[in-house]
């Protein structure tokens, strides 16, 4: 609880690294609401998933954290399209709730799923990466958050050139904007959504690979990233891609400056607090609505 | 006579619970144990589908009204000796007010469907960090009621039958409570919330006051249930009244059993609830949230296979063989709505 | 005697496009009011500040010699002013009977009342015989004549009607206006939006012609078929849409 400046350029410092992260794992779950109109109540277990994937090729292989992004992000993209198929698919038209419920339910499975194979344990990795500091006068980053910050912001721009440039990115945006006018247009929008929720599903294969070395896994590590989500997607706009990203480095901010001067957990309050001033006040999100 | 047709709905509810009342002399202890848990459960959820089954406003977030009635009356237990005979009503009161904070913040800026349950999500899961920090209240700890034998002046029994009696009466309350909603105005105007809001309005439904009564009278009832659910666990955690899971697990009887119906929550709790309890005993201590993991699949087999949940699939089904369905309340979410 | 509605100066500003402009005008008991005007005349924001599902930018609304300006829908309601919809807004997973009630329950406080009044309106606007059949499964027709019902069963002294006859058949155009009609010799009120200049000449007395917001002639049906300026603003729109 000190308010000295080192401990507040130290806040906004890690604030902004981890904000990068929250933006990733941000991205993923908008793109898939903008372009289905679908919450993904599962997207923080995906997180987990790609997280148990990482730390095992780590452990159990000895690959460089880093290299198993080639891993994480293609099984993500297939547990995504996987779950897409399976359960998604068949209720896309039923009533948004049903919808909610749907991914609760699978929420539910993956979480508990991951409790009864790994335990409770909290899990975390050292890595060559490990313990590599930067000093920038008084602040000090970690090498793994400056690669997790840089990391983050690579595949957020990867991601908006393909959506921008390719044909599946016309497709996407195509099917966002208007359905109907999108399959008259021969767009396949069932294919389009698959490749959609694929996608924004292999975003957090990327995030989970960037996070695993300074972070940790335990069965519930995707509640409390996964609401972290939902609190930046509704910051920037369901659906709007450039506002997660804003959001994403708000609530870092937010995070790591509340547990710099708030006792114990309390930081998370004033997130949350946030969240709900934002769905109350703003539920348009804090940047004008402008589809990715 | 006429007095007696109007009260003729009640004598299904009551003569099951009165049968329900002569369950223990069949019942081993531990079979009461699953007993109450169904009845704990069957309670929560019913108090959930008034607000979100007949009002159609699905709150992620009830666990934050089960934690304040349970901490309650166990704080007040514990610091001034209150009894929870009477902490259960201090606790319902400070969840009506909770209750109508929430109802008037979320529904007079319009907030609805899966907007309305990202802020209960979020009131919920900002409760468990709040608990978690409040001296008072325990921390992260939580607070155990303290231990005094049977003591039926502070709601403490060795036994489990009047543990078994007093969640039965509650249930009972809670279930009538629901089949008066069935057939008198206040019940239909939660319907028509639910069907057509901008509709309702135009025809003299006060659609706002009418969702935050529904907030309230679920809200309170909860509380009552998380009183209980304290007394009879004897302990209350962050994690473990409050907080997204719980909440989940809460409305997760009444999307089962059958969403805006009188007996939904009730039929979803008897057939899931003995069946995770079995998988916790039996798979519990080697493989810990076995029994989330059944709900959790069975949700999803739901939204897939009978969006209308056990009671809604049995109307339908009833339907097909040529009778119309007497009861009309349940929702049907198996087509159309989403745009 | 003090008119039974009175609009004065009403105005409707979104952003910076005037959808209602200075609309004056009134409805006495026991009329038959037609409202009407091309596309994007504001006929419909017109209807929804009356029935206060929109609070107005500026000017007054009287009810009963009451100013009610910017009151809620379920007030006008209670008040005697009720709105019918143009996309009938059924309730769809009730019966008809309970759809109705719904309604009743404006003027009824016991579940029997209200069940009585429902099914005296649905005999009214003839589809006693649908009483069970619930929301969804009505045909367009029974929609329309339940709309009505709706309206009735929370016993109006106004009854606000928007486009009854969109898509409808000529035939079954008839069958409503007979109703309305009959309604009407019974004593209730009515404010009638219509898109087809032929209904509203048939079933009014008394027209209010509105284009771009504004009020650009009132008169008698056989007054306003010959005002040069409706013919024109019509004219205008039968361009825009060949």
């Amino acid at each position: 609880m000190t308010f000295s400046l080192p401990v507040i350029l130290q806040a906004v410092a890690s604030g902004l690294m981890i904000g990068g992260v929250f933006a990733l794992i941000s991205i993923g779950l908008t793109l898939i609401w903008g372009v289905m109109k679908i919450i993904n109540f599962a997207h923080g277990e995906f997180l987990m998933i790609g997280l148990y994937l990482a730390y095992f090729l780590v452990t159990k292989f000895g690959i460089d954290p880093y290299l198993t992004i080639l891993i994480t992000t293609p099984v993500l993209f297939f547990v995504g399209i996987g779950i897409f198929q399976v359960s998604i698919k068949p209720i896309l038209k039923h009533p948004p709730m049903n919808q909610i419920m749907l991914t609760l339910g699978i929420s539910l499975i993956l979480q508990n799923l991951a409790l009864v194979l790994f335990k409770a344990d909290v899990l975390s990795v050292r890595t060559r990466y490990t313990g590599i500091n930067y000093h920038f006068g008084g602040v000090v980053v970690t090498l793994t958050e400056l690669i997790a910050f840089f990391g983050s912001i690579l595949a957020t721009l990867a991601l908006y050139y393909i959506l921008k440039t390719t044909d599946i990115g016309r497709w996407i945006r195509a099917a966002a904007q208007n359905p109907t006018a999108a399959t008259l247009q021969g767009v396949d929008v069932r294919f389009t959504y698959l490749l959609a929720f694929g996608i924004g599903s292999a975003c957090l294969g990327v995030a989970a690979s960037l996070l695993l070395p300074f972070y940790y896994v335990s069965p519930t590590v995707g509640l409390f990233l996964g609401l972290i989500a939902f609190v930046v997607v509704v910051l920037g706009g369901m659906g709007n891609f450039l506002g997660a990203f804003v959001g994403g480095l708000i609530i870092g901010l937010t995070e790591s400056l509340g547990a710099a001067i708030m006792p114990g957990s309390l930081s998370r309050v004033l997130t949350f607090g946030i969240f709900i001033l934002f769905l109350l006040f703003r539920p348009q999100g804090i940047l004008s609505r402008r589809q990715a | 006579m006429k007095q007696m047709k109007q009260y003729r709905e009640f004598l299904v509810p009551l003569v099951v619970f009165a049968l329900a009342a002569f369950l223990p002399l069949f019942l081993k202890t531990y079979y009461m144990h699953i007993a109450i848990l169904i009845l704990i459960w069957a309670y929560l959820a019913t108090s959930w589908n008034i607000l979100g089954g007949y009002a159609g406003q699905h709150s992620l977030g009830h666990g934050l009204y089960m934690g304040i009635g349970a901490y309650a009356s166990t704080y007040l237990a514990l610091e001034f000796g209150l009894t929870p005979w009477v902490g259960i009503f201090v606790g319902m009161a400070f969840a009506a007010i909770a209750g109508w904070f929430v109802g008037y913040a979320a529904f007079r800026y319009g907030l609805k469907g899966a907007y309305f349950a990202l802020v209960t999500i979020a009131l919920t899961e900002a409760a468990v960090y709040v608990v978690s920090n409040w001296k008072a209240m325990g921390g992260a700890a939580g607070l155990e009621v303290k231990y005094l034998g049977t003591d039926p002046f502070m709601m403490q029994f060795d036994s489990k039958l009047p543990y078994f009696y007093i969640i039965l009466f509650m249930t009972l309350l809670a279930v009538l409570t629901a089949q008066w909603l069935n057939r008198r105005r206040f019940g239909y105007r939660l319907i028509a919330v639910r069907e057509n809001e901008e509709a309702a309005e135009a025809m003299g439904v006060n659609t706002l006051g009418t969702k935050i009564n529904a907030n309230v009278l679920s809200a309170v009832m909860t509380a009552a249930g998380g009183t209980f659910f304290a007394q009879y666990f004897t302990y209350v955690g962050p994690r473990v009244v409050f907080g997204e899971v719980v909440s989940v697990q809460i409305l997760l009887f009444a999307i089962i059993g059958g969403l805006g119906t009188v007996w939904g929550p009730l039929v979803g709790a008897v057939i899931l609830v003995p069946v995770a309890e079995i998988a916790r005993a039996e798979l519990g201590t080697q493989f810990q949230g076995a029994h989330l993991l059944l709900y959790g699949g069975v949700l999803v087999f739901t939204m897939l296979f009978m969006p209308n949940g056990i009671v809604g699939l049995a109307k339908s089904i009833r339907a097909r063989f040529g009778k119309t369905p007497d009861d009309t309340m349940s929702v049907s979410a198996s087509e159309g709505g989403a745009s | 005697m003090t008119p039974l509605l009175e609009v004065k100066n009403l105005t409707k500003v979104f952003g910076g496009l005037t959808a209602v402009g200075d609309l004056t005008f009134h409805v006495d008991r026991g009329e038959i009011v037609g409202l009407i005007g091309p596309n994007g005349a504001g006929k419909t924001t017109c209807f929804n500040l009356l029935a206060g599902a929109m609070t107005p930018t500026s000017g007054s609304v009287h009810f009963k010699g009451e100013d009610v300006t910017g009151r809620k829908s379920h007030q006008m309601c209670k008040l005697g002013l009720t709105r019918t919809f143009q996309v009938v807004q059924p309730f769809p997973d009730i019966t008809a009977l309970e759809n109705v009630m719904i309604g009743a329950f404006v003027r009824h406080g016991s579940t029997g009342a209200a069940e009585r009044k429902a099914r005296e309106v649905l005999d009214v606007v003839g589809i006693a015989h649908k009483a069970d059949t619930l929301g969804r499964d009505l045909t367009l027709m029974e929609l329309k004549r339940l709309e009505i019902g709706k309206g009735l069963a929370t016993e109006p002294d106004l009854l606000l009607l928007d486009e009854v006859a969109a898509g409808l058949t000529p035939v079954e155009i008839d069958d409503i206006l007979t109703l309305v009609r009959r309604l009407n010799s019974e004593g209730m009120t009515f404010l009638v939006v219509e898109h087809v200049m032929k209904v509203i000449m048939n079933l009014s007395h008394r027209i209010v012609v509105l284009n771009f917001g504004s009020q650009i002639a009132e008169g008698t049906p056989a007054e306003i078929s010959k005002n040069p300026a409706v013919l024109d603003a019509y004219l205008g729109e039968e361009e825009y849409v060949a």
